[in-house]
């Protein structure tokens, strides 16, 4: 099992993983060691929170080491239900590790809390997460607060931002001037004043511009729409909003998100329809992915564009561990590069990592995670959409243009942009991160046919 | 940002979170892995009711639902059925494989709990919501039992109760005085309360619902809340599953092996830099101690030797403004110093890097001590097992002859003495007056988690429910202040303030799942403490107004939000000591004695 971990590991672990084959006799020594060094090397990468990525010394990588052997163990206890063995090693995870130390501590601070929770929950057999009311809008802001940081600390918002609004506007080139954006997950908007900006610009500019935003507090959705609202104004652009408070997989059909007025005229009317879904495993988006493949065939847009986290949900509980570890520290150590030591900034980074990427841990190790339904999920939505009659749209254009200038304006080295297929594939070193990709419907009209198929059977 | 999760308004939801926690559970008896899905809809279905019922803009409510759920609305409404789709049939190897551990949960002490699914758990409970032999859905959910699961209708009233503040509409009584004014949001305090109180009536239904919530919320790295739930929530863990003395000894041994000079170095002074929590007991003491010497010297024609047993595991940090002040104040010869600190540990903590610790620091204090030119010498004496079990007399305090005057220095120390029957604590007091020293001095911190006088009866010590409890909520409002303080005295990115954390999560584990005879964390109250040290022939020395002074500038040099009182002399502590306040809350008492 290790074996194949360690070969599996990104660039980013390599250098924690290179020097020894075996973590567990390290592990002896290490414990063996006499108390000055260990002391020195923990003064090589503890207290500050960037101390770790300048030690070249022996320490930081033998904490790395273990942390990994000890995560590892800790899953394979979960795995095989030996809930008693993973609780005894939780505390020694949580000592080596902090979230404010060095890219392996910290990764590994937020996959030891998960793996706590998920023991936790297992003996408790309370395996939802929690819907509240109260919680839901304050879950929103807590989440958009850290979206505006993690915007600022990293690439990765604005790539999806930018790429998918590019490909909207590649699609109005038809002659459309209605847009109407049906954005599954809005969250704050943050996507859109980007298009307002650009639509405004352009010579031809809309004579209607909406936005249907899915969420989970109303008070949210408004007060998006009110801030959308009020920035289209400032460009002179016709603009209307409507809050959808719930999940699109429960929407009955096609005309609750189309609104009366445009139910069955919408193409007629010359109003583009464009769906638009950037991924995240914060919470579960769809509510049903077969209700959510459904509606979207039957609503026919002119575009779906969709930004996927390259991050499979496919397999058994251990499988989806070790990727996802994988693809967290590939993340944090992104963010490491991004952001400075500074305290304020290292402040801003510690709360985008838990927030969002401290809370997609936990949901993807948690029991059914990371939507944590049980349900059914899509795992590929590129071959699910191809089902249900759409085809893939090239974003080798300017989408990539964009992108390509978007990394180049980042000072952060590590960024990488591959395309494939149709579709972009943002990376750190050489793990692809985000893969963006956009859709139309086929020619034929044959829809009614393309009952959705589901590729994976469990969690 | 991190107080958003106020659970203030939540009787908005009572039915919906009912709804919810019910699916939340799975049945221990399905066979194979195939289930219902119904935990998805537990979650999303609370927000169609409310758009449906709001008026908001998502399109009718009433559509969502399949019709033939609607014959009993208060309960169905916000379930949407979605059975006999076989999409939503699933088989997942973690919620087969994860079910069949919860025969793991037990009730602390006694026999085991229902298991929180178990068929018979809930004669009591009220219709369950889901009646599945009308539904089309009853096939498919044969597996799930929802009788098991429904929720306790009074959990409701203890959410609404702080939600009053909020002008809710059908709460109840406002019973519960958890939530603090300002502030609001004490979400933790509460939750952990009503299932430290569910615990204790073995209501396990309650538990689980309880500590669903708790680990959905908790974070070790998130506010104070989020870190009050996560540290509780393990001690309530331990507790359930009987493994309290196990989960700390595993919590000790890593911590032991993660500790070195260096770490413990940078923990306790980046304390006493940013927090007066600890440099004000030694103050406090260090003053009494030197006043209480230059007086033995002064009234002594000979030459003084002095010497100090130390019984605090403050690894030194008080002793070098001592040293400092002896050299400065000292006329001529400055006398010589002994100091005997003694190192405890819980018998079974292993105790390698304290070692490690307390040698290095024995090197540094000879050196120090050079330095200021104070005849010294340094001896550390680990002891395993609590301080009752020291031979005091083996330890040759007298080294220097009759003229040596002694001080004893007991900070933090004396809660390590296990309460229990035969008086222990009462006993070691006795033990110190035989020494016959100069001056004692008490720095104990202020909370009351002896489970009743009981300490001095024979029960042990109380493990009985009611004795947890009043330590739990004790417990819940000293760790409550604690972590607020070092919350507000810390940078946000703080690895010291996180070993200080676990430190206490540690005890909090202590206090909450293991035996009151084994715990070594039961502080309690200067009144307690007074009593005893009276009661052992000790009478209380007044702080002067110098050392006072130096408190007061000490506090000076921190945040806003400390502050120095005086014990006041109505108190049963009649007087002796004072008290630091955080926030109008005292949290540390230092006293002085003398036989």
């Amino acid at each position: 099992m290790l074996q194949g971990v360690l070969s599996r590991a990104p660039a980013a672990d390599k250098a924690v993983v290179k020097p020894k084959r075996a973590p567990a006799a390290e592990e002896a020594e290490e414990e063996e060691g006499d108390g000055r060094a260990r002391g020195k090397r923990q003064q090589l990468h503890g207290g500050g929170s960037s101390a770790a990525a300048a030690a070249e010394g022996e320490g930081p990588e033998t904490r790395g080491l273990r942390l990994l052997s000890l995560l590892l163990r800790c899953a394979e206890a979960v795995a095989m239900d030996q809930l008693t063995e993973a609780r005894e090693l939780l505390p020694e995870i949580a000592e080596l590790a902090s979230p404010f130390g060095s890219c392996p501590e910290r990764v590994a601070a937020y996959f030891g809390d998960a793996l706590c929770a998920r023991v936790l929950s297992s003996y408790l057999g309370a395996y939802s997460p929690l819907a509240l009311r109260p919680l839901a809008a304050a879950q929103s802001r807590r989440i958009s607060g850290a979206f505006q940081a993690y915007n600022a600390l990293s690439p990765l918002v604005k790539f999806s931002h930018f790429t998918a609004n590019q490909a909207i506007l590649q699609a109005l080139d038809g002659g459309e001037d209605r847009l109407h954006v049906i954005d599954l997950d809005i969250m704050q908007g943050l996507q859109w004043p980007g298009l307002f900006h650009i639509l405004a610009s352009r010579a031809r500019r809309p004579r209607s511009l909406r936005i249907t935003g899915l969420g989970a507090s109303l008070d949210v959705l408004e007060a998006t729409g009110r801030r959308l609202a009020d920035f289209a104004a400032s460009l002179g652009l016709p603009f209307e909003f409507h809050p959808v408070e719930g999940k699109i997989g429960h929407v009955p059909d096609a005309a609750a998100l189309l609104g009366p007025r445009h139910h069955h005229h919408h193409r007629r009317d010359g109003e583009a329809t464009v769906v638009h879904w950037m991924h995240h495993s914060l919470y579960d988006v769809t509510g049903s992915d077969a209700g959510t493949v459904r509606l979207l065939s039957s609503l026919r847009p002119k575009l779906i564009t969709i930004v996927e986290q390259d991050l499979g949900h496919s397999s058994d509980f251990l499988g989806r561990f070790v990727e996802a570890l994988h693809y967290y520290s590939a993340l944090f150590d992104a963010l490491g590069d991004g952001a400075g030591a500074a305290e304020e900034e290292s402040a801003e980074r510690h709360a985008v990592e838990r927030q969002l990427l401290g809370a997609e841990i936990r949901n993807i190790v948690a029991v059914g995670g990371p939507k944590r339904t049980g349900e059914v999920r899509v795992e590929r939505w590129g071959d699910e959409l191809r089902r249900a009659g759409f085809r893939p749209v090239s974003l080798a254009g300017s989408p990539a243009a964009q992108a390509r200038l978007l990394l180049g304006m980042y000072p952060w080295k590590g960024y990488t942009l591959v395309e494939e297929d149709a579709c972009l594939k943002l990376g750190w070193k050489d793990l692809s991160l985000l893969t963006a990709s956009a859709w139309e419907p086929t020619d034929d009209i044959d829809v009614a046919a393309a009952t959705p198929r589901h590729e994976s059977k469990e969690t | 940002m991190d107080t958003l999760f106020r659970l203030v308004s939540l009787q908005a939801s009572e039915q919906q979170q009912q709804q919810s926690a019910s699916y939340n559970s799975r049945s221990t008896t399905s066979s194979g892995s195939r289930s219902s899905s119904h935990q998805t809809n537990a979650s999303y279905n609370y927000y169609y009711h409310s758009t449906s019922s709001g008026g908001g803009g998502g399109g009718g409510g009433g559509q969502y639902y399949y019709g033939q759920h609607h014959q009993q609305p208060y309960y169905l409404e916000p379930y949407q059925e979605e059975c006999g789709n076989a999409h939503h049939l699933y088989m997942d190897e973690d919620f087969s494989s994860s079910s069949s551990s919860r025969q793991h949960f037990h009730s602390h002490g006694g026999g085991p709990v229902q298991p929180p699914t178990s068929s018979a758990a809930t004669p009591t409970a009220p219709t369950p919501p889901l009646s599945t032999s009308s539904t089309a859905a009853g096939a498919a959910h044969a597996l799930f039992e929802a009788a098991d699961l429904s929720f306790p209708h009074d959990l409701n009233l203890d959410f609404s109760s702080p939600a009053s503040s909020s002008g809710g509409g059908g709460g109840g009584a406002a019973s519960s005085a958890a939530v603090g004014g300002g502030g609001g949001g004490r979400w933790a305090s509460q939750l952990l309360l009503e299932c430290a109180r569910a615990v204790a009536s073995r209501d396990s239904q309650r538990v689980q619902q309880l500590m669903w919530m708790l680990n959905e919320l908790a974070s070790p790295y998130g506010d104070v809340e989020q870190k009050l739930a996560s540290y509780f929530l393990q001690g309530l863990f331990a507790r359930l599953t009987a493994s309290g003395p196990r989960t700390l000894r595993t919590l000790a041994a890593a911590s032991d092996r993660n500790t070195s000079f260096d770490s413990t170095r940078r923990t306790t002074l980046r304390f006493q830099e940013l927090s007066p929590w600890s440099s004000f007991g030694h103050v406090a003491a260090n003053g009494a101690i030197l006043e209480s010497f230059l007086e033995a010297a002064a009234a002594s024609p000979e030459p003084q030797r002095f010497h100090i047993l130390d019984l605090s595991n403050t690894f030194c940090t008080q002793w070098p403004t001592l040293l400092e002040a002896l050299a400065t104040r000292s006329a001529d010869d400055t006398p010589h110093l002994s100091i005997t600190t003694v190192v405890s540990a819980a018998p079974a903590a292993p105790t390698a890097a304290v070692q490690r610790v307390m040698r290095e620091i024995g090197q540094r204090m000879e050196k120090f001590a050079r330095l200021m030119g104070v005849p010294f010498s340094f001896r550390a004496v680990h002891h395993a097992g609590d301080l009752a079990e020291l031979d005091l007399d083996a330890l040759d305090l007298r080294d220097g002859g009759a003229a040596t005057a002694l001080a004893v220095n007991c900070v933090n120390s004396l809660r390590g003495v296990v309460p229990g029957g035969a008086r222990r604590r009462d006993a070691f007091a006795a033990s110190l007056r035989r020494l016959d020293p100069r001056v004692v001095t008490v720095v104990e911190e202020e909370a009351d988690l002896v489970a009743s006088d009981a300490d001095a009866s024979d029960d042990g010590g109380g493990d009985t429910e009611a004795a947890f409890l009043k330590v739990f909520a004790e417990g819940l409002r000293f760790f409550s202040a604690y972590m607020d303080s070092l919350e507000e005295s810390f940078p946000k990115t703080s690895n010291e303030r996180l070993a200080l954390e676990r430190g206490a999560g540690r005890a909090i584990v202590d206090l909450v799942s293991c035996p009151a005879s084994e715990s070594m964390e039961r502080r309690e109250t200067a009144a307690s403490w007074a009593r005893r040290m009276r009661s052992a022939g000790f009478s209380p020395v007044a702080f002067s107004e110098d050392v006072a002074d130096d408190v007061r500038s000490l506090l000076r040099r921190y945040r806003e939000g400390w502050s120095m009182r005086e014990a006041s002399l109505d108190d049963s502590a009649a007087g002796a000591g004072v008290f630091l306040a955080w926030k109008e809350q005292p949290l540390v008492w230092a006293s002085a004695w003398r036989p």
